[in-house]
């Protein structure tokens, strides 16, 4: 009949709708729908009927009345399989009690294409089952978690059937299995929280899971009988039918784990299988049609608790995730830094998925919550995140087997979700999941002898334990689709956060940009409105002076008034080149700085009229930049140098230059009464002058000057000092 | 018309004042006009032309209100009669701008007003040496 010959590499194409067998603790036939005839039959029907199948098949319906009793008293077959037509269901009629050589069977009807299954089985219940159902129902519903709900169903199918072990097995997104309840016999070892690989039960198995709620192997040892049939290629359809035979591997399978008898009920939630509960017996074990249905109400009562405590879990982690983003909001507003707004509070973005660790890198720096890699880890992860996602979002939970160095921390990080956070690749946040496998507690003693390890032999709940090891190895639990969304949500509340400080950082500097601008310009105008008058001032005095008629007091007034307009001459002239040197385009150029110096030099030295100093010049490399502005450098820089040593016994000033492969450094060094670090970063401010400087002719503004020069020259410039052990000032321009 | 030696455009009637004074104490014989804007100055400028007279130096301060110093200076150049009369652009400004303007205009020397009267006196002695000694010489 049906030759397709099975091994485990073709398990998922094994028709096992069609076995052509059936189970052989009862018997089937097929009644042919036109014309009620047999049209198979389970050639162990002759033990039970004790006249040959080839005597039945083909007959009319009828021929079966002698074999066949019923309580009522005008039985008849025909009959029944007519009421069952007009109502379109035998639910009311199945099980029908019947008596076959004294002995009490079940008749059990179903749908076949164009024939009726009769399927005949023991009556074995002695008692009413109904009741028990119901308690067993309320009992279990009291369960108020997931777990604790299947839990409680499983320990009221293990009343209710009284198998050795009860398990409610869930299938996970990618197909493989768990075990999440267990009620056994004591002395059994405990499967709960066993992982088994998808293969176990292969798909077609999982359809007919679905089609058929209920599944019953009343015994492993025995051997199936065949169907049997005059018609050609048209094997019957067994979907329906509760005595089909097992597939000879789920025989195998069962036999490698001691069980002798095996009974399943479907759970199905939102129209998918959602699990089962897998019932085994270590000794053959027959369950009545009775509890088999009262079984199956329970697994249909527990999906749709399931299904409702499921959604309200779900649910719940999905607020959950919401309320984090709206308490991250608040936080992002009121706190002064987005890192500390992020982690520093109880709600953080750990819990914006359902990852063990995060980490936030946010300008150039690292900061963890949770189980993470190392920091150096997460910065070479980091790196190779920049290099290989352009995406805003990156996610996997089998990461180091794209990213090998993450091998070494599978850990903690098999699975990683990432969200960019600003337009720099580098600014990112990490969420991280640990290796499956490192989850799992291995509930039996692994290092028991397993089932000999040679084709079909091999299959065993520690092997297929092992397999799945193998398959999750370097894995994490998968990143639930509403891990993405919370992710996305966070991300867009800090990307847009982060647009807004820098919305506003942008227009401030556009602000100071103008301000800086006008003030250049006001300075300068100023400055030049300013000097006019003052000339004025002084001419007026000079020409006074000159006037012989003024006593000798009026005269030191007038020379007052001059030198009082000299000094403001003086600082309007400084003001005036540091606002120049804003405004003037440089010119770059390559400088002779030895002529610039000596130049600068003799000009500074004759100035102050330092004849006693020593001047000590070193190397004196050329420099790109402007001359002028580069002569203005170097003439405060000296000036200071003579001015603030000029009370020194042997003034000494030393002017040298070191040159590497991206700057040439120039040294101005002094051993004057040198400067107060504590003053350091006012050295360079505008009108700063420091305290030990007061009795020294000055402005303030000469070093500003040199800084705003050197910037503009992409340079640097900086100082080491000691109050009254001298000071040198650097200045470093770019190669 | 008696030709002036210097002929000078000043908004400024203190710098007026102090140059006026200036020039005496350089030589107490040169021969100073000064007028104050720029269209007084045109008037002046094409006066010189009709009569025939030209002054020996003129000196033009740089900012003044209406047209400015190197508007006349461009004038002066453009006009034939004119054109070979020094031209001494003379500012409180010494921005380099300024000074690069005023030469490519054709003016014959840039000064930036001295600080103090006395430096004034200086700056036209020198001034007046060149101009005056050492220029006529050349020519």
């Amino acid at each position: 009949m049906n030759n397709f010959s099975v091994d485990l590499t073709n398990c998922d194409k094994e028709p096992i709708h069609i076995p052509g067998k059936v189970q052989s603790h009862g018997f089937l036939l097929a009644i042919d729908k036109t014309n009620y005839s047999i049209s198979y039959a389970s050639e162990n029907a002759e033990t039970f009927i004790g006249t040959a199948v080839s005597n039945i098949l083909d007959q009319p319906v009828a021929s079966l009345t002698g074999f066949i009793k019923q309580q009522e008293p005008d039985f008849n077959l025909e009959d029944l399989l007519k009421l069952g037509m007009i109502r379109k269901s035998f639910d009311a009629i199945s099980p029908l009690p019947v008596e076959i050589n004294n002995k009490a069977y079940y008749l059990i009807i179903n749908q076949s294409a164009t024939n009726w299954l009769l399927e005949f089985e023991p009556l074995t219940l002695q008692y009413d089952i109904q009741s028990s159902i119901g308690r067993s129902a309320s009992s279990m519903l009291q369960g108020k978690s997931v777990p604790a709900l299947l839990k409680a169903g499983a320990a009221e199918v293990k009343r209710l059937i009284e198998y050795d072990r009860v398990m409610i097995y869930k299938f996970l997104e990618d197909g493989h299995g768990e075990v999440v309840a267990e009620e056994k016999e004591k002395h059994l070892e405990p499967f709960f929280g066993l992982h088994y690989p998808a293969s176990d039960i292969p798909k077609q198995a999982r359809e007919l899971y679905k089609l058929n709620l209920t599944r019953l192997i009343a015994d492993v040892n025995t051997i199936d009988a065949p169907i049997l049939t005059f018609r050609e290629n048209t094997p019957l359809d067994l979907t329906n039918s509760s005595l089909r035979a097992v597939s000879p591997i789920h025989i195998q399978y069962l036999k490698n784990m001691g069980v002798h008898s095996s009974f399943s009920i479907s759970l199905i939630s939102n129209g998918e299988l959602w699990g089962l509960i897998a019932c085994h017996n270590y000794s053959p074990k027959f369950i009545d049609y009775k509890a088999r249905e009262g079984s199956k109400l329970i697994g249909e009562i527990l999906s749709s608790a399931l299904e409702f405590r499921q959604e309200e879990e779900d649910s719940e982690i999905v607020e959950g995730f919401k309320d984090t983003a709206i308490v991250l909001a608040e936080h992002l507003s009121r706190d002064q830094y987005l890192v500390d707004a992020l982690t520093g509070h109880s709600t953080t973005i750990l819990n914006a998925t359902q990852g063990a660790g995060v980490a936030i890198i946010f300008e150039n720096k690292l900061k963890t919550i949770g189980n993470t890699p190392e920091d150096k880890d997460i910065w070479e992860l980091a790196e190779w995140l920049k290099n290989n996602s352009d995406e805003s979002i990156y996610y996997t939970h089998r990461l180091s087997e794209i990213f090998n160095p993450a091998k070494m921390y599978k850990q903690v990080a098999s699975g990683i979700l990432v969200g960019s956070i600003s337009k720099s690749p580098d600014e990112i946040i990490i969420w991280f999941k640990p290796e499956q496998i490192s989850k799992v507690n291995w509930a039996g003693n692994p290092d028991k002898a397993a089932a000999p390890s040679e084709g079909l032999l091999q299959l065993s709940p520690r092997k297929s334990f092992e397999i799945w090891s193998q398959q999750v190895n370097n894995t994490s639990e998968k990143w639930l689709p509403e891990e993405i969304t919370s992710v996305l949500r966070i991300r867009e509340i800090v990307v847009a956060h982060i647009n807004k400080k820098a919305n506003e950082i942008r227009l401030l500097n556009e602000k100071l940009q103008t301000a800086y601008e006008e003030l250049d310009t006001f300075s300068y105008t100023i400055s030049h409105d300013l000097r006019t008058p003052l000339t004025s001032i002084k001419t007026y005095a000079e020409l006074m002076l000159k006037n012989k008629s003024i006593d000798e007091n009026g005269q030191k007034m007038l020379a007052r008034i001059l030198t009082g307009a000299d000094k403001m001459n003086f600082l309007i002239k400084e003001i005036l080149n540091l606002a120049r040197v804003g405004r003037l385009e440089i010119n770059f150029e390559r400088v002779n700085m030895t002529s610039l110096i000596n130049e600068v030099t003799s000009e500074v030295l004759t100035a102050y009229k330092a004849d006693k100093a020593e001047l000590i010049l070193g190397q004196l490399p050329d420099v790109k930049g402007d001359k002028t502005m580069l002569a203005q450098v170097f003439t405060n820089l000296i000036s200071n140098a003579v001015k603030y040593s000029s009370a020194a016994q042997k003034p000494r000033i030393e002017i040298t230059a070191t040159e590497n492969n991206s700057e040439i450094v120039y040294a101005v060094k002094d051993n004057g009464i040198g400067i107060d670090n504590r003053y350091y970063d006012r050295v360079f401010e505008l009108f700063k002058r420091m305290d030990n400087v007061k009795e020294i002719e000055g402005t303030g503004v000469g070093l500003a000057i040199v800084k705003r020069i050197v910037e503009r020259h992409s340079g640097r410039v900086w100082f080491e000092s000691k109050l009254n052990g001298g000071s040198t000032f650097y200045v470093a321009f770019k190669n | 018309m008696k030709t002036p030696d210097i002929f000078y455009v000043e908004d400024d009637t203190d710098y007026a004042f102090f140059m006026q004074s200036a020039v005496q104490e350089v030589k107490d014989t040169l021969n100073l006009t000064i007028v104050e804007d720029g269209k007084e100055a045109l008037t002046k400028l094409q006066s010189f032309v009709d009569s025939k007279v030209k002054p020996k130096l003129i000196l033009l301060d740089l900012n003044l209100p209406g047209l400015s110093g190197l508007d006349l200076l461009k004038f002066i150049k453009d006009i034939p009669y004119l054109k070979s009369i020094p031209v001494i652009l003379f500012s409180t400004s010494d921005n380099p701008d300024d000074v690069k303007a005023s030469i490519e205009f054709g003016a014959n020397a840039y000064l930036a007003k001295p600080n103090g009267y006395e430096n004034l006196v200086k700056c036209l002695h020198s001034v007046h040496d060149f101009w005056f000694n050492q220029h006529l010489r050349l020519n």
